[in-house]
């Protein structure tokens, strides 16, 4: 599990070296090849005891957070949001800057808000990143216009619960790591495609597919959970701890009915805890797998995560456990899944 | 090439978005000299092409295209209803001068307002939409063939203002002036990769234009050239002056490595730029080419303009030689 | 034909569970295809070849509208979310089927006044469906989450009229059957596909052109037709007018030349035809123009009154006039 590791590094979307650079390193004596492709997606392959079938398991790399797109006279940086990332997460926050720039994104203190301003939602033109530059040219030495700017939250481990930044997905990034690790030989080919820019429009699935030409698909991701007090139980879309989420449609895309049934088979035959997803917002890159080239049976399973797209979400270990478990159960099934 | 005529030949072309094969065939025209041949693929997107001494397929594009509107209804009185092609403002509409491409020629248009005697509180406060603007075609002795289809396009000649120019479809045709004449300094520099320069339709609908010749010509590298607010302020983000070079865009859907190595070019050769963030989607066919395929490498270059997708679009020529100017350059490295 | 119609329009066939539909339309095709297949995201292609070595492709979508169970409470009543862009009002108090099981929906209200706000502000997530089960347990059997359902609507012929659910696109699927049913040695090779999740987001027409890689596409589906009171009034489309030839929609522009064929082919064969220009909305055309390096596409659609209602309402001189129309055209084209 290379949970910690995986979601304290910085990898914007478009900007996804860094999780890359430690994945490549990580897995590339435990695979039969490896390549980075035009995109920057970082695709494994394990031959097949059998290899009639070409399966691929993907994961996103890149997480949301912003870019650089002005540098102020007083030194502070105006930033726009990289992917969806809702303004009030943003105002009292630690950020870095390419890598290396530590700011924080601030707001004027309570007792010099006037009433109005108290009671109106925040608007992104209203804040600003400060890394304590008195003036547009000092700034301009540390930092661009372009750079990206990542949340800095440290991984913590409590309870059987984890909290941090990019489960979504990172945590998909882990499980694939986890199973290349067990370094089981199964039938089919098996492609583990860590692809970049799935937060701002599902675009580094939409080359893995011409590259590989799967028969089948199954994204791994960290998706929304909805069980917090403020919502009413019908409303979740997943919950923590009654196993990874399987979904059977969502934005743009009604999952493969032959894989969803065989994905819930394998959990059901080995009694591995599961939930069906129970919002159809949202996408993943399973939309694209599905359109793009000749199409792909695209199937999704998720470990559900509270509070995505913030620098603070929760995942439960035994979702996460459970999902490397479903996953690898369904990789032994090898010929006889989805057949 | 005088530049101001170039630029504004192809500004009075009509060619809204499917419909830009009389621009294409004069565009063909001005650059078939500088190349070793020209083709349209299926879909109709023009390729000139001019093979280089080394190695590498670079594809430099601009989109022919412009907005404009199609006609949806014909009403009693020689009236006619429209539908927008591409994003157009319905506040620019009123009180314009339309030209309409009907079966028997070209028939004229006023896009009719209702005089401020006549308005009543209700119609001062409205935001105009599509559902009340209407052509009045009465003044036409062709307005009696207009009908259900026909392509419409504001009526509007380039002016010149100090120095600038100012017209309808600058967005892109400056950009397809600035290929063509990159492709002419290609007969003094000499372009190391076999280079495409792509004059493409239906960027403005999202259309196959672009993406079917990436596809098409398994490129190794592509460069967008098309338009971007200039000398305007958007909310967080770096001002785009006109007059100050091309804009090279960051973000997500252009090559890191592509666009420093552009930039590095630029800054060596003198070539002023300057640098726009694109934190999503640049808005530009950039985005799909990217994903054609395999994937493509991707650089975005974008002239400066104001006032963009009304009738008075207005860039600087200067802008449009030093974009040319980058393009020729970056075809002569590997 | 009729009869064709009424099996298509009734059967069950949401975005993403095509199956039903699929084996009927096969069923139909038995003795006048050469061969078909499933592609990877499971549309149905089928063909029949010709000797010109051209292909034209001929696309309607399989799949309807409809809704999905997201959440069963504990006394076995629904929560559903929408398939596609389901109204709700058109089923407050109608009826829903899923594959094996009908319900009812309704609107909540605990007050007559709260009643009355949900009403005026329909939403699926304050209706919820009733399936007559006394238990989460019972309904979890009739209905498990990632049930899919459609209205509960049967075909009806009134003289010209054609009512039914799912004329989106099943009239469409029935005019490709038909074609296949009449023409006999065919010039040109003619596929038809029949694509599924058009609705969810042009899922399978996406892909269905990429293996069979046709010359032309043609997407027939049903368009807006503004004859009745208050209808939109910058659309022109009315019924029984004949087959309706799209200049463009909200996603696509028809290939021009596609287009100036279907004109000359109607005025030829003296088939009625109404020019279109639909200002919302989009058709498989525009991701099959995109597949691979691009493929001349074009729609044609047939003028339908109440789109996405369950009673969808077309005129049968119309579609006859539509099968007439491609068959004329299939055998030039290209």
């Amino acid at each position: 599990m290379y949970l910690k590791e995986l979601t304290e590094l910085d990898g914007v979307s478009g900007n996804e070296q860094q999780v890359r650079d430690f994945i490549n390193q990580r897995i590339k004596d435990k695979v039969d090849d490896l390549r980075v492709d035009v995109l920057g997606n970082l695709i494994a392959y394990k031959k097949g005891t059998k290899g009639r079938r070409k399966i691929v398991l993907a994961a996103h790399m890149d997480e949301v957070g912003f870019m650089v797109t002005n540098i102020e006279e007083d030194g502070t940086l105006a930033f726009s949001p990289v992917g969806g990332v809702e303004t009030q997460v943003m105002p009292g926050k630690v950020v870095r800057i390419n890598g290396k720039t530590i700011g924080v994104i601030g707001y004027k203190a309570i007792h010099i808000q006037d009433k109005e301003s108290l009671l109106k939602p925040l608007s992104v033109e209203q804040l600003r990143i400060y890394i304590g530059a008195k003036s547009k040219e000092e700034a301009s030495k540390q930092v661009k216009i372009g750079d990206y700017v990542a949340f800095t939250t440290a991984f913590d481990q409590e309870n059987g619960r984890v909290t941090g930044k990019a489960f979504d997905d990172r945590a998909g990034c882990s499980v694939l790591m986890d199973l290349i690790e067990k370094n089981d030989r199964y039938e089919d080919d098996l492609y583990f495609a860590f692809v970049v820019q799935e937060e701002v429009g599902l675009r580094g699935s939409a080359v893995v597919v011409e590259q590989i030409h799967p028969d089948i698909v199954i994204v791994i991701e960290g998706t929304t959970a909805g069980d917090d007090p403020e919502l009413p139980e019908y409303q979740w879309a997943t919950h923590l701890g009654d196993g990874p989420a399987v979904t059977f449609m969502h934005r743009g895309y009604v999952v493969n009915k032959k894989i969803y049934e065989a994905i819930l088979n394998v959990a059901v035959k080995y009694s591995i805890p599961h939930q069906a997803k129970r919002r159809t917002a949202g996408g993943t890159d399973a939309a694209r797998f599905a359109r793009t080239g000749a199409g792909t049976a695209a199937g999704v399973v998720s470990v559900p995560s509270r509070y995505i797209h913030s620098p603070v979400s929760m995942i439960d270990l035994n979702d996460y456990n459970n999902a490397v478990l479903l996953l690898q159960k369904i990789l032994e099934e090898g010929e006889a899944f989805a057949r | 090439m005088d530049v101001k005529e170039l630029i504004k030949e192809l500004s009075l072309l009509d060619g809204p978005s499917g419909y830009e094969a009389e621009v294409l065939k004069v565009i063909e025209k001005k650059i078939e000299p500088f190349v070793d041949k020209v083709w349209y693929n299926k879909v109709g997107t023009l390729v000139a092409e001019k093979k280089g001494f080394g190695k590498g397929k670079l594809g430099i594009f601009a989109h022919a295209d412009e907005v404009g509107h199609v006609i949806t209804k014909i009403e009693e009185g020689l009236f006619a209803r429209l539908e927008m092609i591409g994003g157009v403002d319905p506040k620019i509409m009123f009180a314009q001068r339309v030209r309409i491409h009907t079966k028997n020629g070209v028939a004229k248009g006023v896009v009719g307002v209702l005089p401020p005697h006549l308005q009543k509180e209700e119609h001062r406060n409205k935001v105009p939409n599509f559902d009340k603007i209407f052509v009045d075609l009465s003044c036409s002795e062709l307005g009696k063939y207009v009908s259900v289809g026909d392509i419409c396009v504001v009526d509007m000649k380039p002016v010149e203002l100090n120095g600038k120019l100012c017209g309808k479809a600058m967005d892109d045709r400056a950009g397809c002036a600035s290929l063509i004449l990159a492709a002419q300094l290609l007969q003094t520099l000499r372009n190391y990769q076999d280079v495409y320069f792509v004059f493409s339709g239906q960027e403005e609908v999202a259309g196959p234009g672009a993406v079917s010749i990436a596809y098409e010509l398994k490129l190794d590298r592509a460069i967008v050239v098309d338009v971007t607010h200039g000398d305007v302020k958007v909310p967080q983000f770096v001002q785009i002056k006109v007059g100050e070079g091309p804009a090279i865009c960051v973000g997500p859907s252009i090559d890191r490595e592509f666009q420093s190595k552009l930039s590095e070019i630029a800054q060596k050769h003198n070539v002023k730029t300057q640098i726009e963030p694109a934190p999503g989607r640049s808005g530009t066919d950039t985005d799909e080419i990217q994903l054609t395929g395999s994937g493509i490498r991707t650089a975005l270059v974008s002239i400066p303009l104001m006032y963009m997708h009304t009738p008075v679009e207005v860039v600087d020529p200067k802008d449009v030689e030093e974009t040319a100017r980058l393009l020729a350059l970056a075809t002569t490295v590997e | 034909m009729i009869d064709l119609i009424k099996k298509l329009t009734e059967a069950y066939g949401p975005s993403g569970r095509e199956e039903e539909v699929h084996n009927l339309i096969l069923q139909e095709l038995e003795d006048h295809i050469d061969g078909y297949k499933f592609d990877n995201v499971g549309n149905l292609l089928v063909w029949k070849t010709g000797s010109s070595g051209k292909k034209v492709l001929f696309d309607a979508h399989a799949d309807e509208i409809g809704l999905v169970v997201t959440n069963i409470d504990e006394k076995g009543f629904l929560r559903v979310e929408s398939v596609g862009g389901v109204p709700p009002h058109s089923y407050v108090g109608h009826r829903v089927r899923f594959s094996n099981v009908v319900g009812v929906i309704y609107v909540e209200g605990e007050t007559e006044e709260e009643r009355k706000k949900n009403f005026t502000n329909l939403n699926l997530d304050n209706m919820f469906v009733d399936i007559g089960a006394k238990s989460r347990e019972e309904a979890m059997k009739l209905t498990p989450i990632g049930s899919f359902g459609v209205y509960d609507s049967y075909f009806y012929r009134n003289g010209d009229l054609l009512i039914s659910k799912s004329m989106d696109d099943r009239i469409g699927c029935a005019i490709i059957v038909e074609i296949f049913k009449r023409i006999g040695k065919p010039h040109n090779t003619i596929i038809g596909t029949f694509t599924v999740q058009e609705e969810v987001g042009l899922v399978g027409a996406s892909v269905a052109a990429y293996t069979l890689v046709p010359d032309v596409c043609i997407a027939v589906d049903v368009t807006d037709s503004s004859d009745y009171p208050k209808s939109f009034k910058r659309h022109s489309m009315m019924l029984g007018k004949g087959p309706a030839i799209k200049i463009k929609d909200r996603a696509s522009i028809s290939n021009r030349n596609i287009v100036e064929k279907l004109v000359e082919t109607a005025e030829q064969q003296k088939i009625p035809y109404q020019m279109e220009v639909l200002t919302f909305g989009g058709t498989n055309a525009a991701v099959l123009q995109k597949t691979r390096s691009g493929i001349p596409s074009a729609t044609v659609s047939i003028a339908t009154r109440y789109v996405h209602s369950p009673s969808e309402t077309v005129s049968l001189n119309d579609v006859e006039n539509t099968v007439e129309l491609l068959i004329n055209y299939a055998g030039k084209g290209v």
